[in-house]
Order: C-alpha cells, then structure tokens, then sequence
C-alpha cells in the first residue's frame, strides 16, 4: 500500500489529477468518513460538511438517479430529508437523471452530467457541490474531473462504501446521518444567527 | 436445485469445519464453485481447463448451480458471461492458454464495465508452435487488463482463491472481475491434500442493487442507460471523462488490498525475510523454491520466499521494503518473457540485486537444482 | 419493470429537466402503443447524432414504438451507426463490442430467466449489417442453433457507414466503397435464408418504408422468441451517406431497389410459430 500523504483538496488541480486511492487514500470502515484524504469519525466529518456547506458562496446539491425516481422503497423519505437539508442550507438542487453522454449537448443550468460536471460548475459558479445518490462509478468519474478543473468543494454522501475522489465523503448513508448533517447545519446556522 | 444453507463469507471460510480431501486442482474448482452460490456457468473445451467445467457442468446437473451451457468460442463465452454480469446474477467461467488469447478483447470490457466476473485461467503455452503444456506466458498479457489477478500455489490456494474471490470481485467499491490463476497440469491434474469447507453451505448471493454501475434489467434506475456509452467526441471534456474512468478502474483494484489482506491472508505471504537472499515467486514456482530453500539450507545456505498471491493489485511497496534488506533476489518463472521479474523491478529502488532466472518454458518443469544454482552463484558473489 | 416504479420522486418534480418530465407525463410504457400512436407519445429516443435522412434512425424509431413490452425490455446493439443513438434510447441497452451482441444477448437472457421467473424480459439485439453478417456471424448463427429466447434485427445499410464506408457482406455485388476499390466481388449474403436454415421460428425482411408492416413484424419476431424460438428481421435501408443520395430519396431509393428486384420483403414461420401467432392474434381480435 502507498503510503503517500496526497490529501484531496479543492482544485483546479491540473490537467489530469490521479484517483486518490491510487495515492494511498483507503476507504473509511463503518462509522468513519473521509475528510481531504484522511479518515475521521463520521461526527466529525458531518460537523465538516455543516460548516463547508455554510461557507460556500453558492452551494448546490447533486442528486443522482437513486433518488430522483422514487424507483424503490425508502426514496421518497430519503428525497424529503435531503430536501430539507437544501432548503435550511439555503442551497440549489441540480439533478442529475441519468448518466448518458447527451446528445447534443447540455443545459448546463439545469442539469449535470458525471461524464463533463465540470460545464455545469463553472456555468453555475458552484462552489460547493453535494452528491447523493448516484452510482458510485460515475460519482467517481464525475468527483476526479470536479477536482482537475474546477474549484469546487466536493461531498459525496454514499449509501456504500464511499468515496476518496470527493473531499468529505461519509459512507453507508442513510436517514439518520443525513438528520444529523441537517441537525449541525441548523445548529451552525444559529450559532452564526447570533 | 440442491438443498444448502447461506453461510456468511467469514462462517464458510473460517469457521466451518473442513474436511481434507485428495483431490486435483480441477476438482478443488468443483468444490469451491459448490459452495460459491453461482446463478450461470458458461464452458468452452481447452486443454487444460476443460476438465474444471465438466465438473463444474455435472454440478450443475446435481442442482448446485440453476444454469449451464457450453459456447461457441472463447470470445463468444466472454461475451455471454458479461451479458449475464450486466444482467445481475453471479457468473463463473474457466479458460487457458490460447483461449484466453482468443477472448481477450473481452477482460478490459468486463473492467470497464465494472463487471464481477470470476474467471479461472489454467495456463499452458501459446502458438506457435502449439502446445498444450504449461506455461505462464498469457499472465504477462493480462497484467494490464483492469483485472484482479490472484496466481495459486496448489488445490488448495486455487480452492480458496476461487470462493473468496467471488467476494471481493462482488464489494461494491471494488467490483472488477477477478482472475485465479493456476499453472495447467502442475495444479490441474496433480492431487493433493485439500481442506474443503462443508458443501451444504453456500455464499449469500449476489446483490445487484449495491453495484456501483445499475443493472441492466428494466428494473434499477435510471432506465434511459447504455452499458457502456461512448465516450469518443473529438474534444477533451471526453478524452476527460474516459481517463477519469479508466483511473477509475485502477482506483477498484487499490481497494481490493484490504479484502485481499482479510481474506486470504495478505497479497504476500514470507518465510525468513531477514535472510540475504530472497526468492520471489508466485504460482508453482513458489513450491520449486521451497524444495530450492530446503537443499539449500543443507549447504548451510538461509534463503527466504515471498510467494506472491495477488499480481493485481501489486504488492509494490511490501516487495520494495522486503528487497532493500536483501542481498539478491532471485524470480524464477515459468515463462520466457519474465513477467514477474519486470514486475518487482519497477517495485524495487536498487534493480541490479534482481536476478530473473531461472526461468522454463514450452512445458518443462522446473528442476530446483536450477533454483539452488541461482542461490549457489549469489551467495558466491 | 411495473409502470408504478417509472415516476420522478415527489419533492424534485420541479427540477426534472423538461424531457424527462415529458416522458413520464406521456411515456409508451404499459400501454400497448404502436406505430400509429406515434405523435401522441413522448418517444423512447431522444435527440441523436445519426446524419440527416439517415434511415436506421427511423427504422429505430419504428423498432421502439413496435416493441411489444417496452418496460420490459433490453436491447444489445454493437459498435456501428445505430450505437450512437442507443444511449439516448430510454430503455436499459448494451454496447459491449463489435460483434458479439447475440452472444452477449444469450447470456443477458438466460439470467434475467433466472432473475425474473415470472415476468417476460424481452431481449431485442438491434445491430448492423457489419456486425450481424460479416465481424459477428458466427455468434449470431451459434444463437440461432443453441435456439436461444432472442430477436435479432439487423439495420442493414449496406456498409460500414460509421467507419467511413467500407464495403460489408450486405453490399450489392459490384458496389465500388472503401476496401472494395474494384468493387465488390460477391453477392449480398442471404440472412433471411441462413437464419431460416439455422433455426429461427420466425424471420422477415422489410424496409421502414412500409412502417406498418414492418410494426407487425418486429411485433410477431418479439413474441415468437419470447415461446417459440429465436427470431430474426432484417431491414433495408441504404446509407446515404456512403451511397451518396440525398437525405430526403432514402424512401424512394429503397423502393426503386424494390422495383429493381434487388431487395424483397419477405417472411418465413415455421408450422409452430404459425400456430402460436395465430393463437395470439385471433385472442387479439376477441378482445
């Protein structure tokens, strides 16, 4: 195993950035999360993305085909929360309904694509972005490119293993972490009220 | 279908009490894919493999697994299992030599597509001139397919390498097909003492719904999807999200260390590292040095091994820490290429200690006269 | 697929891109639409790369709005032409590589048997001349043979269009493209016949130029594989692109070689075939 010291910081890091876990980062075990390439405890990592998704100057959730088709039991409770979430942080939501290189093109302002993220960043000015619910392929593929070309901070919310391109990810995701980052969001938030 | 209980992978490989059998390497095929759970098995004839799926098709005919048929070619069989990948349900095939030539267009495919495929590959030679006998040329052409590579010793790792690899091809970050390796003939048609978990339990089966890529089923969102799109515009947004994917797929095989480590004990398993020469080898090379190491050791002579048991993913930086402390190192191989020794020398800082040889090929055996030779000639210098 | 799971989740109904919206609001699933119905219907495929007058775009079109089941349908295609609009085809479909769609096909099928016992999965190989007659052949025969559950269309354009036009087996004799510089010395290869002798309960050839007919076609091809035996269309429609006519004579030009003798649509059952569709469209009238 490499044991590098690559951390997995907002970019533009280059022309062609490497896959983290080529560069030694490994994948958090149940209750921990990744945070920049180093492995934390989920809480932490939750504390992280509440302070990160306050910051951002223009914050946007991602979600993926697993949650915009109410295709199975759970979806819809789980699209709710992570509604919730978008509306106590005050982000915007693009979709991203399915993973096909489109034909022509796309509308940069309402969709995003794994397979270019990047034209949807820059048009939108994103600087913050949150993934949920897309196969962890092409969340993979999409969180690199994010990472060579543009400056935004990247999350990966997983409901598997997680991720090492992104640059907070927590794993085995599901209703409860999600009430917790929205708990620390509205925690934050009135901290910063004051 | 046979009656069998589901057993979680830790139960059926550390706690189910084995039974030792004197069996070839073909039958511990047959006995690991018993108890693997497997939907769909797909066969073509190649010596030395063929054996491995009669049996496995007259497993199939006792009800252990729900579908079997033999195909057209090995490009052809390839083909077949990765529709049945796509489709989500675990499949299994075997080939060798020049079948694995014959299918190769397929093993990037399947990587690419994310497919977990378990695969055997009982190797022999390749044309031409043709010859069925063992040889581990075609291991130099696969390193860098995207696939896991895991090289066995004997029945028993090829037993063991089998079953569990179905497990880690399946984790869901990792999720690449595997390929087991085993030396045709020295492992497939020799017998020797295997221990067998018990053939009334079986691995859960495989869900496809944790995959990281949808099925291919009209049943898993999004439905409006290709396995796998083009991604060739002339432009560099896809020349992006093509090396973006690729990288993806060496990123799979990193993961699969720590399965690999819990699993099977490690990528690589070492007697005596501290001595001044190491033997590196992987597959039956690895029981010629321990015969190697023991006249050795009656000249007074300490050698340590390191049988490697996954080529990929490499286990880079144990090799180079293991060779910085030895004198020489010493690959010997089964094939003229040397595949292995360009292997551990892109792992080590100082390539002058890496001696490739001895090495066979075109079917002979490896005397470990040849071996102890090598070992003579180092420790002289 | 049960049509309760195509719907966009609740609370991000708003920010579905119109034609996603658009396809569930009006989408062809479960409702046994046909050809005639097109323009009434949000169609399975989108915007796509294929060259203006192209004809396997609208013989594509025609294949999905014919497909008897479309939610419970997958298609293989192959590298070629038609796979640049595949992934804009609203339907779970493969690529794998070039010419080994029926092979992939039987295994596809065979598992989803497994998966779904108790539902049909239709499994449709939609691929060009190039790929069904020369590079994939043998596969598409050993199917046939192995009496495996799937269609086989072929888009027969006459070429290897999408490589920049080469000549394929399915050129006229005599036909002057790239890699056939002195033309080409060999007879179009007979496929309806070869699957006839191969195996399947079912074959037609047809041309999109007779959009109903060709409808009844793949509908009648789609039901056999599900019962009887594989099954296999064949539909002409000329590059013209590569043979060099303009994007509005594609009709015309398939129906001149129509007149010329060169190209004939035909059909072949065999006895049970017959009886099973028979079966089928007599139960069809009743209702």
């Amino acid at each position: 195993m490499l044991e590098s010291k690559y951390q997995v910081l907002v970019g533009p890091e280059g022309y062609l950035p490497p896959a983290a876990a080529s560069m030694g980062v490994t994948l958090p075990e149940k209750g921990q999360a990744l945070v920049e390439g180093s492995i934390v405890s989920e809480e932490e990592a939750i504390e992280k993305i509440a302070q990160k998704i306050l910051e951002a100057k223009n914050p946007f959730l991602f979600p993926g085909p697993l949650l915009l088709w109410d295709w199975k039991e759970g979806v819809a409770e789980k699209a709710k929360a992570v509604k919730e979430l978008a509306d106590l942080a005050g982000t915007r939501i693009i979709p991203m309904p399915d993973y096909r290189p489109k034909y022509p093109m796309i509308n940069p302002a309402v969709e995003i694509n794994p397979n270019h993220p990047n034209l949807t960043i820059w048009h939108n000015k994103i600087d913050f972005c949150l993934f949920i619910g897309v196969h962890c392929h092409y969340a993979n593929v999409a969180l690199k490119i994010i990472r060579g070309g543009t400056d935004c901070y990247t999350i990966a919310l997983c409901g598997e293993a997680g991720h090492e391109d992104a640059m907070i990810s927590l794993r085995d995701v599901g209703l409860a972490q999600l009430a917790s980052l929205t708990e620390a969001v509205a925690r934050l938030k009135g901290v910063a009220g004051k | 279908m046979i009656e069998q209980k589901v057993v979680t992978p830790e139960q059926l490989f550390f706690e189910a009490e084995r039974e030792e059998q004197f069996i070839t390497g073909s039958e511990a095929i047959r006995e690991a894919i018993k108890s693997a759970n497997v939907d769909m098995a797909i066969s073509y004839p190649i010596t030395p493999q063929s054996e491995s799926m009669h049996l496995v098709g007259d497993i199939f005919a006792e009800g252990y697994i729900k579908e079997y048929f033999r195909g057209e070619n090995e490009f052809a069989v390839m083909s077949s299992v990765a529709g049945a990948a796509m489709a989500g349900v675990r499949v299994f095939t075997a080939t060798g030599g020049p079948g694995t030539l014959r299918a190769f267009e397929m093993f990037p495919t399947w990587s690419g597509s994310r497919l977990p495929i378990v695969c055997a590959f009982m190797t022999r030679g390749i044309n031409s001139p043709l010859t069925i006998q063992p040889d581990t040329l075609e291991m130099a052409y696969m390193l860098d397919t995207g696939m896991l590579m895991l090289h066995a010793e004997n029945g028993q790792d090829l037993y063991d390498m089998v079953l569990k690899a179905f497990v880690i091809a399946e984790k869901p970050d990792v999720h690449v097909p595997v390929g087991v390796f085993a030396d045709g003939f020295f492992v497939t048609h020799t017998r020797d003492k295997v221990n067998i978990a018990p053939a009334d339990m079986k691995l859960p089966s495989y869900n496809p719904n944790c995959a990281p890529v949808p099925a291919m089923d009209m049943e898993t969102v999004p439905f409006r999807q290709m396995r796998d799109p083009f991604v060739m515009k002339s432009n560099f947004i896809s020349y992006a999200a093509h090396a973006s994917w690729q990288q993806e797929i060496l990123a799979a095989a990193e993961r699969a260390r720590k399965y690999i480590d819990s699993l099977l004990g490690g990528l690589i398993e070492v007697e005596n590292e501290d001595a001044d020469i190491l033997i590196i080898a992987s597959g039956t090379a690895v029981s010629q040095s321990r015969e190697a190491i023991q006249q050795a050791k009656s000249e007074g002579l300490s050698v340590g091994l390191v049988k490697i048991k996954s080529l990929r993913p490499f286990p880079t930086e144990q090799i180079r820490r293991l060779a910085a402390k030895a004198k020489a190192v010493i690959i010997p191989e089964f094939n003229r290429v040397g595949w292995l020794c360009r292997e551990v020398k892109t792992a080590v800082d100082d390539t002058t200690k890496v001696v490739g040889a001895p090495r066979v090929f075109g079917g002979m055996t490896m005397p470990p006269q040849l071996i102890v030779d090598e070992i003579r000639r180092c420790a002289n210098e | 697929m049960n049509k309760s799971i195509f719907k966009i989740t609740p609370c991000f109904e708003d920010i579905m891109p119109d034609e996603y919206k658009e396809l569930v609001e009006s989408d062809p699933f479960g409702k046994g639409l046909g050809v005639s119905q097109l323009g009434t219907y949000k169609e399975l495929l989108e915007e796509h790369p294929l060259c203006a007058g192209c004809g396997l775009a609208l013989s594509l079109r025609l294949i999905l709005a014919s497909l008897p089941n479309p939610e419970d349908t997958v298609i293989v295609g192959s590298t070629g032409c038609s796979a640049l609009a595949f992934p804009q085809v609203a339907l779970h479909n493969i690529h794998s590589v070039f010419g080994n769609q029926n092979a992939v096909a039987s295994g596809l099928k065979r598992a989803l048997k497994l998966r779904f016992p108790d539902k049909v999965k239709d499994v449709v190989v939609i691929a060009g001349d190039g790929a069904t007659a020369d590079i994939g052949l043998d596969m598409v025969m050993q199917s046939w043979f192995r009496c495996e559950n799937i269609t086989t269309i072929m888009l027969d354009n006459e070429a290897y269009a999408n490589t920049g036009g080469q000549e394929s087996g399915m050129s006229p004799q005599g036909t002057v493209l790239n890699m056939a510089p002195k033309g080409k010395k060999f007879p179009k290869i007979s496929m309806p016949e070869i699957a006839r002798e191969s195996g399947c309960a079912y074959v037609a050839a047809i041309s999109p130029a007779q959009p109903k007919r060709l409808e009844k076609m793949v509908r009648r091809a789609i039901l056999t594989a599900r019962e009887v035996g594989p099954s296999y269309v064949q539909i002409f429609s000329p590059c013209p692109t590569n043979y060099k006519f303009k994007p509005q004579e594609m009709v015309a030009r398939i129906k001149q070689r129509e007149k010329e003798g060169f190209f004939k649509s035909k059909e072949y059952i065999t006895t049970e075939a017959q009886e099973y569709l028979a079966g089928l469209e007599e139960g069809k009238k009743d209702e």
